[in-house]
């Protein structure tokens, strides 16, 4: 087997994987896409190996190669801030809601006390 | 016809000493107490209801200052005009909520300052703080509080939820919308209980003194737009 086989079975099987993680909805939708991005271009790259070395003369550089490794290390990059973004934003979100439920189950025991009924008992672990 | 007034207290696992906070705060102003529990794992929700306070229960553990948010967006929720905050652990002297109080007729914010109770440490990292963000104010870090009707609806905004502590980010986002803060000054006591969760190990120090100087730099002269509903 040679280099290009392997490279169309690595993109192959990297799409697989990614449509059977969403199908079995361990993976959101939106975060596929990236995923499929990257397969589709280890496909790209496996059918088509001379493309690396036109880009790469295309903007001077000597190694093209290295080309793939600077764009592994960029979209890499990339995709840590744009997960941290997400995270803080999830943060904040989560924040909030606690913030929420507690104040809302605090509303809640005062509006049947003044309505007489009993207490809802807390269920801490249950949570 | 005065203000109303909430105090809140922001606990976290402090059963051995709530109550005498609670019932201290009870002796010296007639307000509403409400003691919010960061997912305690001991009984200080039950001994704070059993003392007489109102209690809220964080589901999750969201630190100091999302547990003073909670109370913030509790009693603005309920319309009261005015809240203070201090700590569980019994450092800070409830004699001196009627003044914090009464601060609030002529500024915005009320600080409870402490300057006696410096160390060198955190006598530099204050001058520090206070050279980095241009703010006027001796103690940053001080959590006795006095919040008016104008920082209490902008502190229980979105904005103002990625904070961690209740210090220089809290006052730089309100001098920052052109707020006015007072300090007031007051005779802190030693903790009762418990550690500072700020100054409790030099890697936290550290932690803390990059985070905040990143907040900082970050944050200098923020306009939050402006927004009617919280």
């Amino acid at each position: 087997m040679n280099l290009a086989t392997l490279t169309l079975v690595v993109g192959i099987v990297l799409a697989g994987i990614i449509l059977y993680l969403v199908r079995r909805d361990h993976l959101h939708g939106p975060y596929a896409l990236g995923w499929l991005l990257l397969a589709a271009g280890i496909i790209v790259i496996a059918v088509w190996p001379r493309l690396i070395d036109e880009v790469g003369r295309l903007v001077g550089i000597y190694y093209p190669p290295i080309l793939i490794c600077l764009g592994a290390i960029a979209a890499l990059l990339i995709k840590s801030l744009i997960s941290d973004l997400e995270r803080s934003r999830q943060e904040r979100s989560l924040r909030r809601l606690s913030q929420k439920v507690a104040i809302l189950e605090r509303e809640l025991q005062l509006a049947r006390q003044q309505l007489g009924q009993p207490l809802i008992r807390s269920e801490s672990e249950a949570d | 016809m005065p203000a109303r007034c909430l105090i809140v207290i922001p606990a976290y696992n402090e059963a051995s000493t709530i109550a005498g906070v609670i019932a201290g705060v009870r002796k010296v102003i007639d307000a509403p107490v409400l003691v919010v529990c960061d997912a305690c794992e001991d009984d200080t929700t039950a001994i704070a209801a059993a003392s007489g306070a109102q209690v809220l229960d964080l589901p999750v553990r969201l630190g100091a200052w999302g547990a003073i948010q909670a109370g913030l967006r509790f009693g603005y929720r309920h319309g009261f005009e005015q809240v203070l905050t201090l700590d569980a652990d019994g450092q800070h002297p409830a004699e001196a909520l009627p003044d914090l109080r009464a601060g609030l007729d002529h500024a915005d914010v009320t600080i409870g300052t402490y300057p006696d109770r410096l160390s060198a440490a955190r006598r530099i990292a204050w001058w520090y703080f206070r050279a980095l963000t241009g703010l006027n104010v001796v103690d940053v870090t001080s959590g006795m509080r006095g919040y008016g009707r104008r920082a209490l609806a902008l502190l229980v905004r979105s904005e103002a939820s990625l904070l961690d502590y209740q210090d220089v980010g809290v006052l730089m986002l309100l001098s920052g919308q052109g707020m006015t803060i007072a300090e007031i000054p007051v005779t802190m006591r030693p903790r009762q209980a418990g550690h500072s969760r700020v100054f409790n190990s030099w890697f936290q120090v550290a932690r803390y003194m990059i985070h905040t100087t990143v907040l900082c730099v970050a944050r200098i002269r923020r306009r939050l737009p402006l927004e009617n509903t919280p």
